[in-house]
């Protein structure tokens, strides 16, 4: 806050005097490494010695990476079989619907969260002489051909001459971010269609000896799709953020990010082959009555006059959903989603008191118990189903997909089980406390690989007959449960960090404990702790590999054990590792960045 | 105001008692606030004057002793502490505004959600009382953006916005810069003369001299004496009060 108000001190200085701040020359890069490599002696020899070993290092990189006898063809011919394993061809359009649905998603995201920012002439020129000094390293230190270094020269000519022509005559010219990133992807897609990248496949199992010529019509053509429908999002999105209310408009992207993992898995990869008689007969009427009564019910509770009656009923609900819970395991058969469906509304029926006031409000609240409500029964419907796609194992996925969808749904179910064990570590209650703290520390004192094997061994004894999950499914449960201990530990640090006032100023104005937790607590506790949560994030993606240790066809595996054992390939396991963490590095990396500016649009409100 | 006609008892203190483990920090309080009454509490410090409001808005718990608040007495029971909650407005020394909510949503979060006010209503009221307090054009702002008197005002909007019969503040002034303090107590004085009944720990001599209808004098946790500004300033009775005055004058 001082910071700032110094900073608005000198602001209106300046404006009194009617000066302007003296304008810092752009200057040279002979200027800016006298400044920072060479400023005395000592940062000249340890700059010097730097660079040596990065010269070393860079150039038996490089070396190995574009040696003669590397077998980056393994790579290549396989893509498809490290992203999504044996997904079959014919299906293949069910991939890229996937992906699109994530695509349009993050450009209606862009549109109505504003992306605004912009960078300068003389930063993209600052960019433009980045890439030509990469060039510029890699002409020099890699074993090329005469002829590819001549193109490298070329290349790195041309950025050298966007950058100079940048920074000399329009240094001050503002392009939006967004553009920059989706003309580089422009480029990069367009490439597909120009740049002889070479074609390598596959024809029944055999290798076929790479072609020259731009990659096959079912790679660039998908892809252009796919920039075009994240382009054209973003312009839905623009077009009409202004006639939504902001409110809404977030609200739903955020249900759609949320619900994309699943969605993108049971409904569109494993194409269930839905029964519409046994849909029409039982899984409406089942919806139906949930709708009508629920509505009705939570109407009548939500309504501010109720009272205490109120919650007496929604807790004797909270009892009842539990007692039919526990009767399934006395052998009381009911379809399962009827159970859900009663638990669900048990637990909106408690909140309603809390979280609803006049008309309106509990209209919305309403509407949105609809909305909820259909949504669980669909996706319970869709689990349901059994998936048509013929894949040779058990699982539709395998390689990147079957990572990500692993680290996603994880990171999906850890966040509110992580909330509610944080919450409860900290609660006033005993036994709340006394069960997460247990919880937390067990969790906490056992190495995720074993958990891991734990529950692909012992985790299907346990279920009731009839009932499996499959390895991928128990892991991804195992591994929730894991990380949501930890990520309790992290919310926990941002709740500890709530300073009592705020606690009081809540209590004084008559606030619920529920409503206090919500409105002020939980708010700034997450907004506290994004930093260690991203690193958590992060850490999730990252140890999905374990996945290989049980056995599972992650992108590890397919990379190291599947390409990797290809007759065709033998002895291409470096290339195939390091393409892997290539891939594993860039997510991370995009994360981590991202995760930056994040910090920074919500630091602004702030203090 | 005549002084003759009845005015209804706000809030009863009857021989109420505080302990922090062995500590006593309230013996035995016996107060009677009226309604329409601006009660000044001084004394030094540590002599339970926070303690004091705090049990009357059930921050603190109070061991022995009642505690009645517009008829209704004090006691576990939630739905009793809710509702005595929202009819006592409180005001603390350190703002305690929500930094992750606009200056709006400050005012309006409790309305909407424990009034249970339309949105619109409340933002209308907030407006009102922005207007009142004279920041009107800070809605937008987060409490991060304003200067403490600016911040101060804003809970003083905050806890009216709850339209609370009484109100509490536990030394108001005390976190703020000099300059800044007139203005904080120029509210609290239009306040009073609105007709809120209000119960204020300060130590702003002036302000209690001008505003207060009786000056409540503590020291280790007891009532040593009471009366009107006047009495209390020109020839308090108690040797305690008059040490406590030369130090303080
Ligand atoms: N939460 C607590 N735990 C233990 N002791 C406390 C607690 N709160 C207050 N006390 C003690 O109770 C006594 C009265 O405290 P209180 O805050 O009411 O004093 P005060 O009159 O408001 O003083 P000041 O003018 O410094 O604010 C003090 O001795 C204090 O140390
Ligand atoms: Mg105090």
């Amino acid at each position: 806050m001082d910071e700032k108000r110094e900073q608005m001190d000198w602001v209106a200085a300046v404006e009194v005097a009617g000066e302007k701040p003296p304008e810092v020359p752009p200057h040279g890069p002979v200027v800016w490494a006298r400044e920072n490599l060479f400023s005395s002696v000592g940062s000249g020899i340890l700059t010097a010695a730097g660079l040596l070993v990065a010269l070393v290092f860079f150039k038996a990189m490089l070396g190995y990476i574009f040696g003669a006898d590397r077998k980056w063809d393994a790579v290549a011919t396989n893509l498809r079989l490290y992203f999504t394993q044996a997904y079959p061809d014919d299906q293949y359009v069910r991939v890229w619907v996937a992906v699109g649905i994530a695509l349009a998603l993050t450009g209606l995201s862009a549109a109505i969260w504003r992306a605004s920012g912009r960078v300068n002439g003389y930063k993209l020129g600052g960019w433009s002489f980045g890439v030509a000094g990469g060039l510029l390293t890699m002409l020099v230190l890699s074993p090329f051909s005469w002829g590819a270094r001549l193109i490298y020269l070329i290349l790195a000519l041309v950025f050298v001459g966007t950058g100079q022509y940048l920074r000399m005559s329009h240094p001050k010219i503002e392009v939006p971010a967004l553009s920059v990133v989706v003309g580089v992807l422009a480029v990069l897609v367009g490439s597909l269609w120009v740049v002889p990248y070479g074609r390598h496949t596959f024809v029944n199992g055999e290798v076929q000896p790479p072609r020259p010529g731009t990659v096959a019509m079912t790679t660039k053509l998908p892809w252009t799709v796919m920039l075009l429908v994240m382009v054209v999002a973003y312009f839905v999105g623009k077009a009409v953020r202004d006639k939504v209310s902001p409110g809404l408009s977030k609200g739903l992207l955020v249900a759609g990010w949320m619900l994309l993992v699943p969605f993108d898995y049971f409904v569109i990869l494993r194409d269930p082959a839905l029964d519409y008689g046994q849909v029409f007969r039982v899984d409406v009427p089942i919806f139906l009555f949930f709708a009508v009564v629920g509505s009705a019910l939570l109407w009548w509770l939500s309504d501010p006059e109720r009272g205490e009656i109120g919650r007496v009923v929604a807790g004797l609900m909270v009892i009842g959903a539990g007692v039919f819970w526990l009767a399934a395991a006395f052998g009381l058969s009911v379809r399962q989603i009827i159970r859900i469906d009663l638990l669900l509304l048990s637990v909106v029926a408690v909140a309603a008191p809390t979280f609803t006031g006049e008309k309106a409000v509990r209209r919305r609240f309403i509407l949105g118990w609809l909305i909820l409500l259909a949504l669980v029964n669909y996706m319970a419907m869709m689990v349901n189903t059994d998936s048509t796609v013929e894949v040779p194992g058990s699982f539709p996925l395998g390689g990147f997909s079957l990572t990500l969808l692993v680290a996603t749904s994880v990171l999906l179910m850890s966040f509110p089980i992580g909330l509610i064990l944080a919450l409860g570590r900290t609660s006033k209650m005993p036994i709340f406390r006394l069960l997460s703290t247990t919880y937390i520390e067990v969790i906490r004192g056992v190495p995720l690989i074993t958990i891991l094997i734990f529950f692909k061994i012992i985790l299907n004894l346990f279920l009731p007959d009839g009932m499996s999950l499959g390895n991928e499914m128990s892991a991804i449960l195992g591994y929730a449960l894991f990380s949501a201990a930890y990520l309790a530990e992290n919310v926990r640090g941002g709740l500890q960090s709530i300073r009592k006032g705020q606690y009081e100023a809540a209590n004084a104005l008559g606030m619920s404990t529920a409503q206090t937790t919500s409105f002020i607590v939980l708010p700034q506790a997450l907004r506290a702790v994004v930093p260690p949560l991203v690193g958590g994030v992060i850490a999730t993606f990252k140890e999905t590999s374990l996945l290989f240790i049980i056995g599972l066809f992650d992108f590890l595996r397919i990379g190291y054990v599947v390409v990797g054992g290809q007759t065709a390939f033998v002895g291409s396991q470096r290339e195939n590792l390091l393409f892997v963490a290539f891939i594993y590095w860039i997510i991370t990396f995009s994360i981590s960045r991202s995760s930056v500016q994040l910090e920074k649009k919500l630091g602004l409100g702030e203090r | 105001m005549t002084g003759l006609e009845a005015r209804a008892d706000m809030i009863v203190c009857e021989g109420v008692k505080k302990w922090f483990g062995d500590f006593q920090a309230l013996r035995g309080i016996d107060m009677t606030v009226e309604e329409r009454e601006v009660v000044v509490v001084l004394g030094p410090s540590g002599s339970g004057k926070s303690t004091l409001i705090r049990c009357i808005n059930r921050l603190e718990v109070h061991q022995e002793g009642r505690i009645i608040v517009d008829g209704v007495e004090l006691t576990n029971d939630l739905r009793n502490i809710e509702k005595i909650r929202s009819e006592v407005g409180m005001v603390f020394q350190q703002f305690n505004l929500f930094p992750h909510l606009t200056i709006m949503d400050n005012i309006t979060l409790a309305p909407i959600w424990v009034r249970k006010k339309p949105r619109e209503e409340a933002e209308t009221l907030a407006m009102e009382l922005l207007d009142r307090v004279g920041i009107p054009e800070q809605a937008d702002k987060y409490p991060g953006q304003l200067s403490g008197g600016q911040q101060q005002r804003v809970a003083i909007a905050r806890a009216l916005a709850m339209e609370p019969r009484v109100m509490l503040f536990d030394e108001p002034t005390s976190a703020l810069d000099p300059e800044m303090i007139k203005e904080v107590l120029d509210v609290m004085k239009e306040l009073a003369q609105t007709g809120m009944t209000m119960i204020v720990v300060t130590h702003e001599m002036g302000f209690a001299r001008e505003v207060a209808d009786r000056i409540i004098f503590m020291e280790s946790g007891e009532i040593v004496e009471e009366g009107t500004p006047e009495h209390f300033f020109t020839n308090p009775t108690e040797d305690r009060t008059k040490l406590f005055l030369s130090q303080i004058l």
